[in-house]
């Protein structure tokens, strides 16, 4: 990764060179599940936020002059990135797992490798509404259920059932704080895009 | 369409200047930097967060002559940067940097790279990145604050 960093360093400016292909994943879960660890821990930037939206009645709208009344949401969206060669990067967008969040993850979604949902057993309900999305939306995702400490609360077959999750969606442990879990963790998820291309 | 001296009064606070909340993107500037467009009037689709962005030899040159966001964002884009990473590191709205990066686009100051929709069922790209995840190793090295 070090010489790829140099190269790229001594890349000219200007807009010579042409950009890498930007690929991105999604990584969801509810609040406090460990997707800023997680997006932390395999970015190879330290991860930024960005406002992800302006109001939640605004979006498609073009009269944006402010009335009263109108709700802004701001919503806090994790940014990281890897390089997997010069010529290719790989985006992680970590995002909060509320269901009225969905018209941002449309949004993010559109055009994703696929999906990791992040889980705290001890709140499982957290995490409905993001796999709900990614089960309709058919993009390739997997469960991963957060490890605090090194303890997951329930066996893997209990949380698959409390999720009412299909057959083919992998629910796996991982720690978010690990650099090796995580990427293994996204590894899953993409070998399940891989699989679904081939087809 | 918002004239300046309306903005203070949007948060409730007429009369007082809108305070910059600290870390986090403002939320009434946004429409006054865009003049009130929304992002993806333009061409129906709003550009794809991980857009790449690049400013152009032209841009760079005119660096003096452009205004505030616009010109913060080509001096940003001295290297490819995708357009969520420049809402982040700039404190915009996602939604402005779309708006302002078709402008900048439009002037010739920076160049705009749409990934293309297929890419997600993109069995050779899909294999490129499983292959570049299986190399990282399980330990990392210091984070590095920008590319
Ligand atoms: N012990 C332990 N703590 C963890 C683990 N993952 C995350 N944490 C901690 O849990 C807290 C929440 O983690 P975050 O990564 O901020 O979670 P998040 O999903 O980004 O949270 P929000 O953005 O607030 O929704 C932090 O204090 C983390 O340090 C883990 O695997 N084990
Ligand atoms: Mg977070």
């Amino acid at each position: 990764m070090t010489a790829t960093e140099g190269a790229r360093g001594r890349a000219p400016a200007a807009g010579r060179g042409a950009p890498p292909l930007p690929v991105k994943m999604v990584v969801a879960g509810g609040f406090g599940v460990g997707k800023t660890t997680a997006v932390g821990a395999i970015s190879e930037i330290r991860p930024l936020t960005t406002e992800a939206a302006i109001t939640e009645v605004a979006a498609g709208v073009d009269d944006l002059s402010h009335t009263p009344g109108k709700t802004t949401t701001t919503v806090a969206m994790d940014f990281g990135c890897i390089t997997i060669d010069p010529s290719l990067k790989l985006y992680l967008f970590g995002t909060p797992g509320q269901e009225r969040f969905g018209f941002m993850w449309d949004d993010l979604v559109q055009g994703a490798l696929g999906g990791l949902v992040i889980v705290d057993t001890r709140r499982l309900d957290d995490c409905y509404a993001a796999v709900d999305y990614f089960e309709h939306r058919q993009i390739p995702f997997a469960v991963a259920v957060n490890a605090f400490d090194g303890r997951v609360e329930h066996e893997l077959d209990d949380v698959r059932w409390a999720l009412d999750v299909a057959e083919h969606v992998p629910v796996i442990t991982f720690d978010a704080r690990e650099r090796g879990s995580v990427r293994d963790a996204l590894l899953v998820v993409l070998e399940l895009a891989l699989a679904r291309a081939e087809n | 369409m918002m004239a300046g001296g309306n903005a203070a009064g949007a948060d409730g606070n007429p009369g007082q200047p809108a305070a910059e909340p600290v870390g986090r993107a403002p939320a009434v500037r946004p429409f006054l930097v865009t003049a009130g467009r929304v992002a993806g009037t333009s061409t129906g689709v709003p550009l794809p967060v991980e857009t790449q962005v690049v400013s152009t030899t032209a841009g760079l040159a005119a660096l003096d002559r452009l205004s505030f966001e616009h010109r913060d964002i080509v001096a940003a884009c001295r290297r490819p940067q995708s357009v969520a990473e420049i809402a982040a590191r700039l404190r915009l709205h996602l939604n402005v940097v779309r708006v302002l990066a078709e402008d900048l686009q439009a002037g010739g100051h920076l160049s705009v790279y749409v990934p293309s929709a297929g890419t997600a069922r993109d069995v050779s790209v899909l294999r490129r990145v499983i292959d570049g995840l299986r190399t990282i190793p399980d330990s990392r090295g210091a984070l590095r604050d920008s590319d």
